[in-house]
This record gives C-alpha cells, structure tokens and sequence, in this order.
C-alpha cells in the first residue's frame, strides 16, 4: 500500500512546475493587489486597507480629527499604519503565492500544447493540411504514427496505439480503437506511435481538457464556491458587528472620560475583525485546486470538489473498480451431456466479433483445447453486447444463432426457441457464482452447450480503502450486471456496505435517485456511455479520461489516470479543504480573545480596568502595537498550512470537530497570549513603545 | 461593483462607462454630503473641533457608513464578490 501511494504521488501529467521567481513574482504581485478594486473583493481584507489610508493621513497630520494628548502621536500612528501596509501585504503575498504556484503549472501544461498540423477531412474526403488552433468541434482529422494529436476527440476508424504522457505521467502505450467505452477517446498533445486513426473533434479551441485544466490551475477566473461564499457572508457579518462597536466606541470612551485617538480605534478594529482567515481564505481554495490538480484530475469547477467533501454515498461499479476489471475466462463446464471440445466450440464461435478482452480470453482457451473456425466469419454477423439483452454472439450463414451471455438471459432466449433449460446449468452457474466468478452461458439455437467460468480479481488494498470511507462516514454501494450470488460473494470479499446485483443503466440512476431523495450526497464513476444519465444524476461523476466522450461530458470531473478507486482520493482532498477553512476559521476568531486582553486594558487603563492585563504589558502603546505585529505575523506563519492543508485523518465527524476545536480552538486562544507577550518584551526591548 | 441596483451612475440620466469617472462622482458625492455634514458635528460638539476637524470627522463618518452600506451588500450579495 505504501509502496502505491508512493507510485500515484510520483505521477505528474507535466513536469514539475518550476519554482523558480515564484517569490518574487508573488512580491510583486502583492503590491499589485493593492488597487482598491481588488482589494474590495476581500470585506476584511478591503476595511484593513481602509484603516491603513486612515491612519497614513494621521500620521501626517495627527492632529486631523482632533486634539492628541499623546507624546509623539506621529511615531505611534506611523507604526500602527506599517504594520497595517504589511498585514494587507502579507495577505496578498498568501494569495499571490497560491495563484502563482497554479500559474506555473499552468505554464508547464500549456508547454505541452503545441500548435501542430492536423489533417482535416474535407466533405468531399480529400485530406487538407490546417493549424489545430481552427479545428472546431465535428471536424474529421486523420492522424498517423508519430503525430501529436492536435485536439481532443473520439475515434472513429482505425486502430492504434497512443503515448499519453504528456497527460498522464504514463509513457506505456494505450490502445485507441472505435466503439469501445475503454478506448475510444483522445486527448489532444499525445502522440500516436503506430498505425492511424479517424478522429471526430469533440472540443472547441481552447475549450479542450489541458486548456480545462490550465483554467483550474490558474486560478485567474476563479469563482467562489458556495462553501467559500457562506464564510464570506460570516466573515463580512463579524466585520460588520465589529465596525459597529468602534463606531459606537468613542462615545463611550468620551463619556468615561477616557478619550481613544481615531488610530488605536482602527488598530482594535483590525485586530478583532478575522484578519487571519479574510487573509487566507482564497489560498486555500486555490490551494486546494492545485491538489486535485496535482492528483491528475480534471475538475470543471471547485464546487465540484467541494461537493467532495460532503459526499455521503460511493456509487461503484465492481469490475474495473473493485475487481481488476480484465476477467479472463479460466474454465469451460460442459451440461446437457455435451463435451469440453463441443463447448469450447460454440464458445470460439461466439466470441469472434467480440474484441473486448473477455472475448479474447475465452477465444484463447478455447483454442488451446483445439476448437477451430470452420466457416468463413466474412459471411456471419455478429450480435453486440448490449445491457439490455446481457448476451452477444454470431448468427451463421444457415441461420445458426450462437449466443453467450448472462444465465437467466440465455435461458429466456433458449426458451423462446423452444428449448429446455437442464438442472446441471444452475448447478455450473451456482458453483462458479459462489467462487465469486461470473458464468456465461453459451448456446447454439435451443441447445444449451456449457458455461464459462470467468475469473474476476479483487484489487488489493480495496478492503482497507472501504474501511477507510466507512470511518469517514461514506457508505459504498456496488452495482454489477453480474447474478446475485456472485455479487454477494464480492461485496463480502471486498467489504462493501450494499450492493446491487443484474443492475441495468436505469438502476444506476434509480440508486442514486433513491439516495439523493433521502437528502445525501452521492458520488459516482463511470467510463461508457450508458454511464452517462447517472453521472450526470450524482452529485460528483468521475467519469474516466479512457472513457467515451459522453461520460466525460457528463461528469464534473475526469481522471487521467483512469483510475475509479481515485474518487476516494478527491474525496479525502474535498473534505481537507473544508477541514483546512474551519479549523483557520476557529483559529482566527478564538485569537481575539487574546487580542481583547492586550487591547482593551490598554485603551482603559485610566478607567480601572488595567488590572484585565493579565500579560503584563509594559505599556498601553507597546500593547496595541504587540496585539497588531502578532495580528500581522500570524498570517505568513499560517500560509503553509493553508497552502499544505490540515492532514486529512479518516475519523467520524465528531471525532474531527473535537480534534479541531481542540488544537485550533484551544490553540487558537492560548498560542496569542504566549506571542504577545514575547512581542511585547521585544518592541520594549527596542524601545517602540 | 458593476451593475449596482441602487446606484444612480448606471441611470439614464447619467450613463458613466469608466472607472475614473464613477471614482470622480463618487468623491464629489461624498464631499458634497459633507458639506451637510460637517456643520452638523461642529455643532453638536459645542465648536470643540475646528472647521478642518469637522471635516475630516464628517468625512470619516461618511466614509464608515460607506462601510457598513458595503457590508450589508457582501452579506446579501455575495457572488458579486
């Protein structure tokens, strides 16, 4: 297990982005958020900017809004306004920084785009050489080996194989072939090694998947995500409340005889009002995209990956997901009274239009026990797999039909042939079922000829990941197309907490209907097309990048590496980023109590209530500017873990909150008292104040 | 702040398309509220504050209920921001 994490971790579907200049470029770009039109997008951040220009012209002229007893009231204002500038600095320089790491990202994706040369299809079917950049969205292009796919598309003809590095880290070739859920779809970039393909543009310039992802990563169109929008509203009502209070301040102070200078009312003012997450809340969510990013994951939005972390219910599918997906047929049982060679036979002829790699295991086994074409398949048809009819096969040329397919479907097409159904069929079917296999019947008209035992693979470690969402609260369910003792017998191997078994398309809709219905959050991957409606029903669909072009469009995220059990993983980045925003949350607002005690003894020391300063500061000045440095400070002290995020711990919900309030929490009021007092001892110590 | 309900820039009595220009007329309006305003406050403090003090003071006033309007628009208009 660690050994795997360690591999997906290692998977960039880009060079590492450079860092190198992201400092400075993120200096830079923290005097630049300084115009007042950005900064009114921040509330908390917008009223610091506020009081900064407030107490500047205080500084120049300290007598502006009346008459200060104070002994150098210049210096004391000049020092509150500096720290004030660097507390808005610091801030911009946590979001630069975020969005400058996306950036360089973004560079180093956008450097695997190239403009390249495509072969366009003319309606007339001449081939016409034009830049990618005027492919639209219909066109018909022609690739062959060694050609950068120039847009993202489906297949339509031909056969090759792709290098999808460029995107996925993986320089092992893939397959493309037409018709396939699996195989079926390219990603502009990646190069074609052999043979050609016909590929139908899917995508508009600019509007492909690397352009998708260079928009998330970037950050630069970001909008607020509902969660980040409802701590706006909170963080806009506690400034509101705050402002309030020191608006109403000074006429209190004056009726105690204890007037408060327009500087020391702005520094209490900034440092109630929740600096600390106003400062860092949109690190964190830019943050936070760059982890989905960094997993090799498309998401079309932040909201889609916030949904993530209040995801309720895992709708899976078994193969591919929780079994490793290639079932290869391992064993023919003969009933009826026929022989292992008759049934190795019909099962040979009923696989040959089958090019999935079950139809080539089973082609392979039956060859191996010498079973022969002895007819030219130029003059057979074949009969796809559908999910309705569960079977597929070939009608001969004398009008023969060979089927195989799931029990119950070949029984019912041997009945309506007016055949009869044998008792050592639900024998087979049960005996392979309770091995956790999957029997495909085989039959020739209404003759049933034997079962084949196809052998399907738990993946290792699903157990663990189960157990892990479990304690996270997520509830699993399978769904499989496969009988129902044979999906008994993997959901208990594989731990899942229900399963649905001879599941149709429309079941997948119908569970997550059911289950939204109840008021959960449903979470769901898929690869074909019949997948489709239910991506698009759930509430998260991650839908596989080596899927068809339905499922991706579909779906509100895509997985490069085409790998379902990576939804546990955007979960665990979903619920880390609302972990991560809460616990800064409690962190900022539990600080001002602390802030109060320096602050609030000091403004009314003449009063009486000096004896509230239980730090023991020197001085009513040294306070004020102590209470602000540490409110300056803390917000580059925090920037790596809003950037890293709180480590995600599969605990239950209460276990987490009480977690968090008690490290965040606690920690959040005690941390403050301990580093305002050793501020104070060192604006003492240098003679600020 | 684009497409403010409540402003009187994007009326057709006065259609004003640049920033520089809403800026100019949001300052003239707050200094113009200021002139009602100071007057106010060097009154009521019994002449306390001179007439540069009454002004600096009415404008800060002004300048805080901008605030609490602006607020009030992030808490009931979030996505705008």
């Amino acid at each position: 297990m660690l050994k795997k994490r360690l591999l997906r971790s290692e998977r960039r579907h880009t060079p590492k982005a450079k860092s190198k200049g992201l400092y400075s470029r993120a200096i830079k770009q923290a005097f630049v958020k300084l115009d007042p039109r950005i900064s009114i997008k921040n509330p908390v951040m917008f009223l610091v900017w506020v009081g900064t220009v407030v107490t500047a012209l205080v500084t120049i002229n300290p007598e502006l809004f009346g008459d200060v007893a104070d002994n150098n009231p210049r210096l004391f204002n000049g020092l509150i306004t500096l720290i004030l500038f660097v507390t808005l600095l610091f801030a911009n320089f946590a979001e630069a920084f975020a969005e400058g790491r996306g950036k360089a990202q973004a560079d180093a994706l956008r450097a695997t785009k190239t403009d390249t040369t495509a072969r366009k299809i003319l309606p007339d079917g001449s081939t016409t050489d034009v830049s990618s950049t005027s492919l639209k969205r219909g066109d018909q292009i022609k690739v062959i080996a060694g050609d950068i796919i120039p847009a993202d598309g489906e297949v339509l003809g031909g056969m090759a194989t792709v290098d999808e590095s460029a995107i996925t880290g993986e320089s092992a070739p893939v397959l493309k072939q037409p018709g396939t859920d699996i195989a079926s779809s390219v990603t502009g970039g990646t190069r074609i090694l052999s043979d050609e393909l016909l590929i139908r543009v899917t995508s508009d310039p600019g509007k492909g998947f690397i352009d998708r992802m260079i928009a998330l990563v970037e950050g630069a169109e970001r909008s607020k995500t509902p969660n980040e929008i409802a701590l706006t509203v909170l963080l806009a009502v506690l400034t509101e409340v705050f402002l309030i209070v020191i608006a109403t301040l000074p006429a209190i102070a004056n009726y105690v005889n204890s007037p408060v200078s327009i500087a020391v009312l702005i520094a209490l003012l900034v440092a109630l009002i929740p600096t600390t997450i106003g400062g860092l809340l949109s690190a964190i969510g830019i943050a936070g995209m760059d982890r989905v990013a960094q997993f090799n994951v498309i998401a079309t939005s932040g909201r889609a990956v916030e949904a993530c972390g209040d995801i309720n219910t895992l709708v899976l599918d078994k193969t591919g997901t929780i079994t490793l997906g290639n079932r290869l047929a391992d064993e023919f049982i003969p009933v009826n009274g026929h022989s292992l060679e008759q049934v190795a036979q019909i099962a040979l002829v009923s696989s040959i239009f089958d090019e999935t790699p079950e139809g080539r295991s089973i082609i392979n086994l039956a060859e191996k026990l010498g079973a022969k074409i002895d007819f030219d398949p130029n003059t057979a048809n074949g009969i796809e797999f559908s999910a309705r009819t569960r079977m597929s096969g070939t009608d001969l040329a004398d009008g023969q039909e060979i089927r195989k397919g799931a029990v119950d479907a070949i029984k019912g097409f041997v009945r309506s042939r007016g055949g009869k159904i044998s008792p050592d069929l639900d024998n087979a079917y049960e005996s392979i079922s309770l091995l956790g296999g999957t029997p495909l019947a085989v039959c020739q008209g209404e003759e049933i000829y034997g079962v084949i035992y196809l052998k399907d693979i738990i993946k290792t470690g699903i157990k663990e990941r189960f157990e892990q969402l479990r304690r996270m609260g997520i509830r699993t369910i399978m769904l499989t197309g496969d009988n129902q003792i044979t999906a008994s017998v993997i959901a208990r191997e594989a731990g899942v907490d229900d399963f649905i078994a001879e599941a149709t398309p429309e079941d997948k809709i119908e569970v997550i209907r059911a289950e939204q219905a109840k008021g959960k959050l449903v979470a769901m991957t898929g690869d074909g097309t019949n997948d489709a409606p239910a991506l698009a029903q759930a509430n998260v669909g991650v839908a596989m990048n080596s899927g068809t072009q339905a499922a991706k469009e579909a779906a509100n995220m895509v997985d490069l590496d085409s790998d379902p059990t990576k939804l546990i993983d955007i979960v665990t980045i979903g619920k880390q980023l609302l972990i991560t925003r809460g616990a800064l949350t409690t962190f900022s607002i539990a600080n001002d109590i602390a802030k109060y005690f320096a602050i609030i003894p000091a403004m009314f020391a003449t009063v009486g209530i000096g004896s509230l300063n239980i730090m023991g500061l020197a001085s009513s000045q040294s306070a004020i500017l102590s209470a602000l440095i540490y409110n300056a400070l803390i917000i580059p002290a925090l920037i790596p873990l809003a950037l890293k995020g709180i480590k995600f711990r599969p605990l239950t919900a209460d276990q987490l909150l009480q977690r968090n309030i008690f490290i965040y929490g606690l920690g959040g009021v005690i941390a403050p008292f301990i580093a305002i007092k050793v501020i104070d001892l060192c604006v003492t110590a240098v003679g600020l104040a | 702040m684009k497409n403010s309900q409540f402003s009187i820039l994007n009326s057709s009595f006065i259609k004003l398309r640049s920033y520089p220009q809403k800026l100019a007329v949001y300052f003239l309006t707050i200094l113009g509220l200021n002139l009602i305003v100071s007057p106010l406050v060097q009154a009521s403090t019994g002449g306390v504050f001179s007439r540069g003090q009454s002004y600096a003071l009415g404008l800060l006033g002004l300048v805080t209920i901008s605030l609490f309007v602006y607020l009030f628009v992030v808490i009931f208009q979030p996505e705008r921001f």
